[in-house]
Order: structure tokens, then sequence, then C-alpha cells
């Protein structure tokens, strides 16, 4: 990549941009919508890059929703989207834990209906998913009966976290189980722009417990890359993220060797961009965006004229 | 603070050296889990060592991270176990030290949001500090619940009724930096008899810690605060008298190095030599303070320098 790096995108720069790349990678929360609302001139900007002949994906960390759920949203909103340009952490942990942990077995699952949902559909089954609240004493806990199919602990965000799913996933753990996590945001967008403790803290509980590090899927890993390479033929060097985070979404397009552009309508702004550039800390460029705009829609003059 | 009989050496004794270190202390402080009984069962010959220590006029405390039992019950406990001459007074629990950090450090003026068993509850409540109801709210969902006013404080301890609504609400209140962090404990598990461990404190405090995006002040080992407790009720205490015994390097040795006592490793507990011997060979030098004193096998090696001792005295 070239020197020069958090730069403003505007006038002939943008179609410069556009033109170098085949493939553009949106992240959602903050970028495409905030909560239940579009971001204004969003899906415009989605379904002109698709009828230039771009490919367009969608990348988010977000475990709650499936594909099909995803891609109803988008519809609903305005954007000419399919279910298999959507890359939701569910989707890909799934995928993740078919194809490269090749697992031959059971799931215990702290997380959604949704991440249940994907899971089946590759033929993987779980265990663990909906409330679990103790019953019984402290010893009963520990002795608490393992489901000897189970071969991996995943953790996902999920709304009924208790103490007992933490307890069960420990002591599934301790017996040397695969240990995989969606992702590790701390927070989780909601609609109406609210936001609750994300999935990261459910991950940290598990892995405070198990004294273990999970295997991420999500962003800023490059595992959801390789998951749409193998479905699409991607030319890293011909592709754009485009992302709010600078600590997921950026630094998932640096460690994938993408062009990356920040949008300023989610979470990052150009000054922590720009403290990060000034930092010299080596591990903090790949957090510096090539490129940043105010808001994707920024995009439309170049798509239009 | 160099051990009587070498620096952190981490070097198991018995026999005459033991009766010397019995001699040259009168203050001795010990960890439960793990030393002097393992969940309901009183560790051979612990009872007889506690009561010889007292009635050789020795000072005894009992310093625990487990926050789920006010100290009544670890009377009956006690009690229960053979350990007949403990009082309430000898017990500093990380869930009481937490309500009198509250009551006297902090002085609190308003509630506190407690993550916490029932046990935790009642130690704040005897010290007279508010907790935000337990509410039964069937309505409320991480989308939309209720806050109490006034919080002034958040304390995590083992909550065994952990739900992501606690957590939620938890880190509202932590967005006021006036909001006082806190934890009773850090472990991140518990032992329990027979090998099998549960999820503990720490676990929870690290989920809060990554929602609030701030550190948690921790109350129990190896944080000095229990240490100033029982100095506090204990006129005179002079560390360099003090010897601490534990079996977890992370919180008890640690402990007992940060608040300047010696320190010693009994290894019917949680960690084994081993792992003392790695942390003395290891490049950091802060990893010394987790490397005991000295370290015997059970505490019921105490025993026969008392045989020594009640022979003298005949």
């Amino acid at each position: 990549m070239s020197g020069s790096k958090c730069t403003r995108l505007s006038g002939a720069l943008v179609k410069q941009l556009l033109d170098s790349v085949d493939s553009v990678l949106f992240d959602c929360d903050g970028v495409i919508w905030r909560g239940d609302q579009a971001i204004p001139g969003a899906p415009q900007v989605v379904n002109l890059l698709k009828e230039k002949g771009k490919k367009v994906f969608f990348v988010t960390n977000n475990s709650t929703k499936t594909r099909k759920m995803y891609a109803d949203k988008m519809s609903t909103l305005g954007f000419n989207v399919t279910e298999e340009e959507v890359f939701g952490t569910a989707y890909c942990s799934a995928m993740y834990l078919k194809t490269v942990c090749k697992l031959d077995g059971k799931v215990y699952l702290i997380g959604s209906n949704a991440l249940k949902q994907e899971l089946e559909a590759v033929g993987i089954q779980q265990t663990g998913v909906g409330p679990d609240h103790v019953a019984g004493k402290q010893a009963d806990w520990a002795n608490v009966p393992l489901d000897p199919e189970v071969k991996a602990v995943l953790v996902g965000f999920d709304e009924h976290f208790s103490y007992m799913k933490l307890n069960r996933a420990l002591q599934y753990l301790i017996q040397g189980r695969l240990f995989v996590g969606t992702n590790s945001d701390t927070r989780l967008p909601l609609e109406g722009g609210k936001a609750v403790p994300g999935t990261g803290c459910l991950l940290q509980a598990v892995e405070t417990a198990a004294q273990r590090k999970a295997e991420t899927v999500g962003k800023p890993n490059h595992y959801m890359f390789d998951c749409v390479a193998s479905q699409f033929s991607v030319d890293s060097e011909r592709c754009l993220m485009v992302g709010d985070r600078l600590d997921t979404d950026i630094l998932f397009g640096s460690n994938c060797g993408l062009k990356t552009l920040l949008t300023l309508t989610g979470v990052s702004t150009v000054a922590d961009a720009e403290a990060h550039q000034k930092s010299g800390c080596a591990d903090r460029q790949g957090m510096v965006p090539d490129y940043y705009v105010e808001s994707i829609a920024d995009l439309l003059p170049a798509l239009q004229g | 603070m160099a051990g009587a009989f070498g620096f952190k050496g981490c070097q198991k004794i018995r026999g005459p050296q033991i009766r010397n270190l019995l001699e040259a202390k009168d203050f001795f402080l010990f960890d439960c889990d793990g030393v002097i009984w393992h969940g309901e069962k009183a560790i051979t010959g612990a009872a007889k060592v506690v009561n010889s220590l007292i009635r050789h006029g020795k000072n005894v405390v009992f310093v625990t991270n487990n926050c789920t039992r006010p100290r009544e019950n670890y009377v009956h406990k006690f009690y229960r176990l053979g350990f007949t001459d403990v009082m309430l007074e000898q017990i500093f629990s990380s869930s009481y030290c937490s309500a009198l950090y509250l009551r006297d450090v902090v002085k609190i003026c308003g509630q506190v949001f407690v993550i916490g068993c029932d046990g935790l509850r009642r130690e704040l409540q005897e010290a007279g500090i508010p907790c935000v109801e337990e509410a039964d709210d069937p309505d409320a969902t991480i989308y939309n619940c209720a806050l109490a006013p006034d919080v002034k404080a958040v304390l995590v301890g083992h909550d065994d009724k952990l739900t992501f609504l606690k957590l939620a609400k938890a880190s509202c209140y932590l967005r006021d930096p006036d909001c006082l962090f806190l934890a009773t404990d850090n472990d991140p598990w518990h032992p329990l008899s027979g090998g099998r461990i549960l999820p503990g404190s720490g676990s929870l405090t690290a989920a809060l810690e990554v929602a609030s995006g701030r550190k948690a002040t921790v109350i129990g080992k190896p944080s000095r605060f229990m240490f100033e407790c029982i100095s506090s009720q204990f006129r005179g205490v002079d560390p360099a008298q003090c010897l601490m015994v534990g079996d977890r390097l992370e919180t008890d040795m640690l402990f007992g190095s940060n608040c300047g006592l010696d320190t010693m490793l009994t290894l019917t507990g949680v960690s084994q030599i081993e792992e003392a011997q790695e942390y003395r060979n290891s490049e950091l030098t802060t990893n010394h303070n987790l490397v005991p004193d000295y370290v015997v096998d059970t505490i019921a090696d105490f025993l026969p320098a008392f045989e020594d001792l009640d022979e003298e005295g005949n």
C-alpha cells in the first residue's frame, strides 16, 4: 500500500478508487444501517455498485441473525441482495467448524437460535441453546452430565447467558474440547441505537474460567474473507472493505490485504484513526484506513455520473 | 521481606524448623479451602493444629476469598468440622471485607448494585449498606430495563444466578465514572473436592471489565485490603510477626508478599511445588513474589512441633 493513508475520499478520487476494485465488502451496523433504519443513500449505493458489475458482499460480526434473516431485512430496506452475498458470524462459524475444524460431533452452544439454525444447516447438532438456570447444589454443578458427543464449545451472543451456561462450557473445556468464539466485540448494537454488552464479554468470562483463549471467527481475523473467497472469485488486490470500526473492520481489511474505507456514520472517528497513525506503533498501523467518508452516500455522485 | 530461614526459598520444612518458626511468629493467617478443609471435610490434623495454636496463645485468623457465606455460617462450619475454638472475629471473608470497604473507606452514600449471592448481600446489609433490590421483573428485557436511582457502586462476586440482564444493568451503571467498580476477588475458578472446579468471581468480573471498559478494584487476595481490615481490628499487628499459610500461589502467596508477610505453601490444595519452582526460576522478577518462603505437605506437619513444645512445657 502506498505511504499516504487516512485520506478524505472525494472528487475524482472516488471514481479512481471504485475503478480499481471489482469487489466491495460492507460491514452492516453503522455502515449501511443503524438499527432498523438504512443510512440515507446506502441502498442506492449498493444497488448501483451491483449494476456497474461490482461484486458486493456483507461481512458482519453480529451472530444473532441467519443469512436469510439479514437478506430479508436488507430487502425490506431497499437493498437488492441475495442470501449468498451475506456473511454473518453465525453462518461463518458453522462453516469454520465444518470445513476448517472438520468437526465430527456435536457443539455445546452458548448462542442464539440463529446460530443454532446455521449449525444445523451444515449438519452440526448442538446442545445448550435457550435458558439454563442453576438447580441443586454446588457439587451437582461440577458434576453436571456431559454429552460425550460434544466435541466443541462455541460462544456467540446469547441473551440467555447464565452462570450455569458458563459452568457447562467450563466443564466441557476442561476435558480439552475445541474452543471457538464468533467474535470479540465488546458491545452489540441494538435496534433504536441502543447497545448492550457484546459477545466479547461472554467470551471473556469463559476464557477466564477455563484459562484458555478461543479461536475467533469474526473480524479482525481473516477467516470471513477466506469464506467469501472460497465461494466467489475475489482478488484481494482488487477488493475494498468498508467499515465503521477501526479495530474490527479496518484491521480486518488490512489483515487480508484489502483497500480500506472508513465511514463516519458509526463508531470510530477520524481523530481515532489519526491517533493510531501518529502512535508510531507497528501494531496500530493496521487500524489506519486508506480513505474515509462522512457516509457511504458520498460514493453516489461517482456512481451516478 | 526476607524469610527468617531463606529468602523466598520455597523450602520444604519439617520438625525442628517448623518448631522454630512457630516460636518466632505470633500471628497466623490461614486460607481455608485446600488448607484447613476440602469442602465439608477437615484436612486430617488441621483442627488439632488450629486449636493448639490458639491454646499456645498465638493469634489465628482466617482469610478467605470465598464470598458465598456470611461469617455466621462460617462459625458453624468451623464448629461442625472440629475447629471448636474459632470465633466470628477471627474470620475475614472477601464479602465481609467488601462491606467494610464500602462502609469505612468509601463511606458510600447511595446504593450498591450487587452481582453476587445471598451471603454477600447479607454482609452488606449487616454493615448497613443499601443494595438495589434483586427485583423479580418479568417484563424486563435486555432491550428495556429500569435502572435504580442513586447507584454509587457496582460490586461483583460469585453469582450462580448471573444473567445477561444483570451484566447489562451493571454496565449501564458503570457508564457513570463516579460509580465505583468493585470485585470481591479475581479467582478465575474455585476448586471443589475431588479435583473438580467451578467458574469463579474472576470470570464474571472479567466479563464486566470488557463490557464497561473499566478495571475493577479487587478487595480480596492478593490485594492488601483484607490485611488492612485485620490490622484495624487487631491492634499492633506487626507484619514481621506474621505467617500467611495458603494453597494458591496467585492469591495467598502474592497476598503475603504484598503485605510484607512470610509465606507458607501447603500442598493439600490448588498449587503444586513445581509451579512455585517455575515462578522462582522466572526471568520476570514480579513472578518471584508468588514464590513461598516455606513449603509443607500439609499443615498437619505442624503437629510434631506442638508435641515438642508441650513436652518442654512439662
